[in-house]
Order: structure tokens, then C-alpha cells, then sequence
């Protein structure tokens, strides 16, 4: 078969009902406990490497050797420096630098260099799989910006660190070196220096490469205030590029894209021309670069502004073609232009996206779970929105539960949309979905629904399987199952007894009235009168008066009403009151 | 279980212990009392007892039923006409039995099913719901990743869940 099959949970599951996710959380949680499982092994084949190298695969088969972790060459000499750096061992590296220098044995450029990449990556820290996240030293970006709370974490360039410190001791330095500098301090956090450096390296007449331009243009906005400025201070880097003839690449566009999104205005004339500009050079975009130049037309807050026609014409240009990941910013692609048909009510454009998203082998470009889960939340709400009824159901069998598993808001929205087409009958049928999904404790979504099975009375056989419905929820607010019990509400326990009245479950019903009693809520108006109704209909009348005395207990303004009526209605004996 | 070896009883006729059984004390002699040889099978059997023991399937069957009322246990090609490895299979069978049983401390519902379909092995086992399903992942992940380092090609794992033990007789 070449579809996914849209009833099974993901492959990297078992296929078997105890062990397969039912909700993102167990998603999630699963995925991560067997990474965790290969993690251990992982610790303990590194650890014991003598047990696992009799090598008797043909071929060989290199990721199935332990690795190398801890350091075997102890003395002061190049090839130990090598090695630390390729075991990303930081300070070790840095310890072994200084005592080769001591030593007075020189060291070769391209160690050099290596050592300079390795410290400026980690701008002098150790990488993070050694211990916990650094949590001293930690920047906050600006608050506008919609990002993860991993991307928060960013470590800072201390002052007279290593890596300058290293760097200024260089009889020589070439652009490798400087290239290191810069893109480190890019990386994180110091603009400024970066931008220092770069002029003391044209002072010193070399010429830079295209990665340090890269790594510029990036951190032009964070040098300078105004929009036109930043453009200012791009345009030139560009300038100088051209002048040093370095030859632009993917990668650079991408970025002066991203540094025009906080252009402000200027931005969406100029990424015309850039996009322009590089299909004059012949690269082809990625989609990082559209999802930036969209970015610039689209704002999140204003949608009715600008050409819509932008997103049509990029669709139709992309249509159909299978794209690779080139630039770690293509993932957000997907997710942003669905969030532009969310904005736009798009129905159409909406499926020209999804249609792109099942081309090929563009499904790898969704991104990870929570981007997918974006994607698909947006889509399923917009569908909800726009479209009848059975197509919604429809895209719901797909989707759910092996691609998506909606929350709440998407569940609301399923019932908004059973509303509106007036399906109301097939309510029970989701709510053993909310119950698998394990939305079944979020109190909001099971006021909304009991609100819409309440609402008007439906046929008998559709009341019935509302009524069974109102008894599981019942069971779910007592707690029954185990799971968190919910607070009673005064709405849902009028709906469900309202509920189970027309289906003419009596008893049950007078359960739920002692109920209200326990839990010191107080019914409601129409409540007393359809149970009146109902005793009149059964012909029961001391039901009637223990109902008249339910609601004088209760101080209901309409007892008197109430008693009145009863004595109208029924012949009584003397115990009326 | 997957590690209980039931050792074929064969009665050896040692003249040494006779022997020395003579030389130990002085007063009243020892000796080994011995019975003739009794000829029979007792590989893989459960023999008959009170009848309150539980006993599945695949522990019922005798020996002789495979390939007429039992399946094989561990599928591969090296028992074919001019194949070889046989040894080496087996003993990486009796590997990968004695660790899932260790692994999957007492989940274990039934004997575990080892095929081989190229390179892949893959270790299909019936587990009891006794652990939370992460702990399950966890476990599955791990045994996964340290079989192929430790055997050089790609390990699977298949699992199902049961609820207890499907019993077939009680002997």
C-alpha cells in the first residue's frame, strides 16, 4: 500500500492496543522513553566497549561499533589535541593548547582552526550533554517574538574569553580564524563585537568569506534601531560581497530574508527584489525563503491588509514539487502559511497546501511533533469552519489519530461545526472520542457539549443514546474511573437531568435531584416544570409534592407557582402543603 | 520458562563412588543403592501432577508435535541443505532468550518467537500488562539498541500485550 493507513498510530509504535498512544501527552511521553531506552544502551556500549567490538558484519557497518568517549592519548602532543576536539571535550582542548604552547611546540593551522570552530560553537562551554543546561548566564530574547522556550536559552559571549584570548596569541591569522571569531559571536550574542572584528579584519586587508557575511547579515538588525537603517547597513554588506567577490549563496539570501522581516515596512519591496535577484543568480529558493518573504506580507495581526495574491502565485509556483531541507527555518513553513488560510478563511488555498504537503517527499519538511500538530490544529479548525459537515468528518477520519491528535480547542470547534449542520446526533459517537483522547477531564468541553445535547429534544432513539451519554458523563463527574473527578456545575447537572427526564429515565433522573441537594446547587426554573410535567404524565402525585418541597427547601422563586399547580392538577390527599 | 532446563535423567554407574563409599567409615558400610536405567524422554515435558498447575500451549505439546501441533520457536535458514551457522544461530538464540527474560522481568507470558528475514532479527514476544507502557518503551528501546550493537544487525522487537497468561490445561 502507498497511503498511510489513517487508523493506525505511528510505526515507531508497537501495534498493540495497550501500548499504543492514545493522546499527544502519551505520544510524547512514549517516543521519549524508547529514546531514552536507546540512550542507556547507548551509555552502556560506550562504557563496556570490549564486549561489542568482534566485528563480523560484511560489510562493515560503522554505527553499530562502540564510540570512542573517553580520552587515550594523555600526552602533551598535537594528535591529543585532535582527539579532545573530536570528542568536543572543551576545556580539555583548551588545557592541551596552552601546554603545547608552553611546551613551544607549534601547532598547525588547520588544528587551529578546528580548536577555534570547536570553542566558538560552544562559546567556551562544554556541550550540553555533559550535565544539565547551563542556566546561569542565560538571555532572554525580545518579547515580541513568537518563539519555543529552547530558542530562550542562549548562552552569552563572555568578555576575554578563550576563544579571544587564543586568537589574539596567533602569530597569524588568516580568514578561517576571523570566520570562527564572527560566527561564534553571532551565535550568541555579541553583535557588536562581531561587527568590530569584521572591520579589523578589512583593516587588515583580508577578504572574507561567504559564511562571515552570512553570519552579518544575520546580526544586522541587532546593531542598529531603525528599519531603514538596518537596510542601510545589509545593502552594504552586500556591497562589500559584491566588492570582495564572494559569491552569495542559499543561505545568505535566507538571511538578509530574515533580517527584512524586522525591517518594518521596508521589507516587502525589497524581498521582491530579492527573491528577484536570485533567480538572476540562478539558486533556486527554498522554503525558508518564501515562508520569510510571506512572513513580510502577511503580519499576523492585520489580515485584511496587503495583496493576498502573493500566497496564490507562490503556491502555484511550488505546486507539486518535492523539496529537500535546506535551511533549518524550512519546517516553519508549512505551519506559517496555514496560519495565513486560518487568517484568510482560505478553504481553497487551505487544500492546495495539504495537497503540496502529500507530494512527494515533502511530509519529512512538517518539522517535529509540535510543528505538526500546529499544522494539522489549524487545518482541521479551518476545515471546521468552512466546510459541510460530512467533508469535516471526513478529514477527521484521516486525520485523526494517526497524524493528529486535536486539543480541546480543536474538539470545540468539531462541535461548532456538528452544530452549525445540525448533526447532532452523532454526539455520542465524538464523545467516546474525548474520552480516548483524554479530554474527558477538561470541564469547559463537557459543559459545551451537554449544552448541545440539551438543547432541543430530538427524536426518541437519538434521545436514548443522548441519555446513555448523560449517565457516562455522570460517571466521569463522580469519578468512577479513577481519573480526576470534576466539580459539579450547576449547567450540567440540569442538562443531564433534563437529559435523562426526556428520555424517560425517571429514576435516574430523581437520583440526579438528590444529587443537587448534596452538592448545594440549586436547579433551575424549567428543570421543576418539566419535572412536573413528567409526574402529571406518570400520574405519580407524591412525587409531585416531595417535588414542591424540594424547591421550597431550595427558596426557589417559583415554589408557590409550583404548589399551585399541584393542586390544580393532581387530587391530593392531605398532605399538600 | 524460557530458562528452566529440565535435565534428562540418566543414571551413570560410577564404580568410584561404590568404591569409596566402602573406604568412608569403618562401622556399617555405605554403599550407592542403584535401580536400572529407566529409558525414557524427559526433554521439554510438563509431567503430570495434582492438577492445579497451570500449563499454556506451547508447554503442553511434547516435543514430538513440533511440526504437527507446535510451530518452531526460532525461524532461520541455516538448518537447510548446504547452509551453515546453525551453531552460531543457536547459540545467539539461547543469548537473546535468557536476555529478554531477564529484561522483561517476569512479563514474560509465553516462549519468544525468533525469526530471521535477512539481516533483520526480529524477537516477537507475548508480554503480560504488568508494566506502564513507557516503562515498556523504555525497555523495548533498550533491548532493541543493545541487540544490534551486540549482534551486528538490525534488531526488532514486536510485542503484544495480554492480560494474564492464556492457560491451556491445568496437570
Amino acid at each position: 500500500t502507498e497511503a498511510i493507513d489513517p487508523t493506525a498510530y505511528k510505526y515507531q509504535f508497537q501495534d498493540d492496543p495497550y501500548l499504543a498512544p492514545r493522546t499527544s501527552a502519551e505520544f510524547k511521553l512514549f517516543s521519549l522513553s524508547q529514546e531514552s531506552g536507546r540512550s542507556a544502551a547507548k551509555y552502556f556500549i560506550n562504557s563496556n566497549p570490549k564486549f561489542f567490538t568482534k566485528d563480523f558484519a560484511e560489510p562493515h557497518i560503522p554505527c553499530l561499533m562502540p564510540e570512542k568517549v573517553s580520552l587515550l592519548l594523555e600526552e602533551v602532543s598535537e594528535e591529543a589535541l585532535k582527539e579532545r576536539i573530536s570528542l568536543r571535550k572543551v576545556k580539555a582542548a583548551v588545557d592541551m593548547y596552552d601546554q603545547l604552547l608552553q611546551a613551544g611546540t607549534g601547532v598547525s593551522m588547520e588544528t587551529t582552526h578546528d580548536l577555534l570552530d570547536l570553542i566558538c560553537l560552544y562559546s567556551d562551554r562544554e556541550p550540553v550533554q555533559e550535565g544539565g543546561p547551563e542556566t546561569e548566564d542565560v538571555v532572554r530574547q525580545e518579547g515580541w517574538r513568537i518563539r519555543r522556550a529552547s530558542d530562550f536559552l542562549k548562552t552569552i559571549w563572555r568578555e576575554n574569553n578563550n576563544a579571544e584570548r587564543i586568537f589574539n596569541l596567533l602569530p597569524e591569522r588568516d580568514t578561517h580564524c576571523y570566520s570562527a571569531l564572527i560566527r561564534g559571536m553571532i551565535r550568541h550574542g555579541a553583535y557588536v563585537k562581531a561587527f568590530d572584528m569584521y572591520t579589523d579584519m578589512l583593516n587588515n586587508r583580508m577578504t572574507a568569506d561567504v559564511r562571515i557575511f552570512n553570519a552579518l547579515i544575520s546580526g544586522a538588525p541587532e546593531v542598529r534601531e531603525k528599519y531603514n537603517e538596518r537596510w542601510d547597513l545589509i545593502a552594504e554588506l552586500l556591497n562589500q560581497m559584491n566588492q570582495q567577490k564572494v559569491q552569495p549563496n542559499l543561505l545568505t539570501f535566507n538571511s538578509v530574508l530574515k533580517a527584512l522581516r524586522r525591517c518594518g515596512s521596508l521589507a516587502r519591496t525589497q524581498a521582491l527584489h530579492t527573491l528577484s535577484e536570485m533567480k538572476a543568480l540562478g539558486i533556486a529558493p527554498s522554503l525558508a525563503s518564501f515562508d520569510h518573504t510571506l512572513a513580510a506580507f502577511y503580519k499576523a495581526a492585520s489580515p485584511t491588509q496587503g495583496q493576498t495574491d502573493l500566497l496564490q502565485e507562490v503556491m502555484s509556483e511550488l505546486a507539486g514539487s518535492s523539496f529537500t531541507c535546506q535551511d533549518p527555518d524550512d519546517v516553519l513553513f508549512f505551519s506559517n502559511v496555514m496560519r495565513i488560510c486560518l487568517d484568510n478563511k482560505d478553504i481553497e488555498l487551505a487544500y492546495r497546501v495539504q495537497s503540496l504537503v502529500e507530494a512527494g517527499e515533502n511530509w519529512r519538511l512538517l518539522g517535529d511533533s509540535h510543528q505538526q500538530t500546529i499544522y494539522y490544529g489549524r487545518f482541521f479548525s479551518l476545515l471546521c469552519m468552512m466546510e459541510h459537515i460530512d467533508v469535516v468528518l471526513k478529514w477527521y477520519r484521516k486525520l485523526i489519530p494517526s497524524l493528529y491528535y486535536p486539543n480541546v480547542q480543536g474538539m470545540r470547534d468539531l462541535l461548532q461545526a456538528l452544530d452549525t449542520d445540525s448533526r447532532l446526533d452523532l454526539l455520542p459517537t465524538i464523545w467516546k472520542d474525548i474520552q480516548l483522547l483524554g479530554h474527558a477531564n477538561k470541564s469547559e468541553l463537557i459543559e459545551e457539549l451537554l449544552a448541545l445535547m440539551a438543547r432541543e429534544t430530538h427524536s426518541p432513539e437519538v434521545q436514548e443514546s443522548f441519555a446513555v451519554c448523560a449517565l457516562d458523563v455522570k460517571s466521569v463527574f463522580n469519578g468512577d474511573r479513577g481519573t480526576l473527578s470534576l466539580e459539579w456545575s450547576t449547567s450540567a447537572l440540569c442538562h443531564i437531568t433534563s437529559l435523562l427526564l426526556r428520555a424517560k429515565r425517571t429514576q435516574e433522573a430523581w437520583e440526579m435531584l438528590q444529587l443537587f441537594k448534596a452538592k448545594n446547587r440549586v436547579p433551575s426554573e424549567e428543570l421543576m416544570n418539566e419535572f412536573l410535567l413528567e409526574c402529571h404524565a406518570a400520574g405519580a402525585p407524591d412525587r409531585a409534592v416531595e417535588l414542591v418541597q424540594l424547591s421550597a427547601a431550595f427558596c426557589l422563586p417559583a415554589t408557590p407557582r409550583l404548589a399551585q399547580q399541584t393542586l390544580k392538577d393532581f387530587d391530593l390527599t392531605d398532605e399538600q402543603r | 520458562m524460557a530458562a528452566s532446563f529440565n535435565s534428562t535423567r540418566s543414571l551413570v554407574l560410577l564404580r568410584a563412588i561404590a568404591q569409596s563409599g566402602t573406604l568412608c567409615s569403618s562401622s556399617g558400610s555405605r554403599a550407592l543403592h542403584v535401580t536400572a536405567v529407566c529409558c525414557k524422554n524427559r526433554a521439554a515435558r510438563i509431567r503430570v501432577g495434582k492438577g492445579d498447575r497451570p500449563i499454556t500451549y506451547e508447554q503442553a505439546l511434547h516435543p514430538h508435535h513440533i511440526g504437527h501441533r507446535k510451530g518452531w520457536l526460532s525461524q532461520h535458514t541455516s538448518n537447510l541443505q548446504g547452509e551453515g551457522g546453525a551453531a552460531e544461530r543457536t547459540v545467539e538464540d539461547v543469548f537473546i532468550r535468557r536476555f529478554v527474560f531477564g529484561t522483561f522481568h517476569s512479563c514474560l507470558a509465553n516462549e519468544i518467537v525468533i525469526k530471521r528475514r535477512g539481516n533483520v532479527l526480529t524477537v516477537c514476544a507475548l508480554m503480560l500488562q504488568k508494566l506502564p507502557p513507557h516503562k515498556f518503551y523504555f525497555l523495548i528501546g533498550y533491548s532493541e539498541s543493545l541487540l544490534s550493537h551486540l549482534y551486528k544487525c538490525p534488531v526488532k522487537l514486536e510485542i503484544q500485550t495480554l492480560q494474564d497468561k492464556v492457560v491451556y490445561k491445568y496437570l
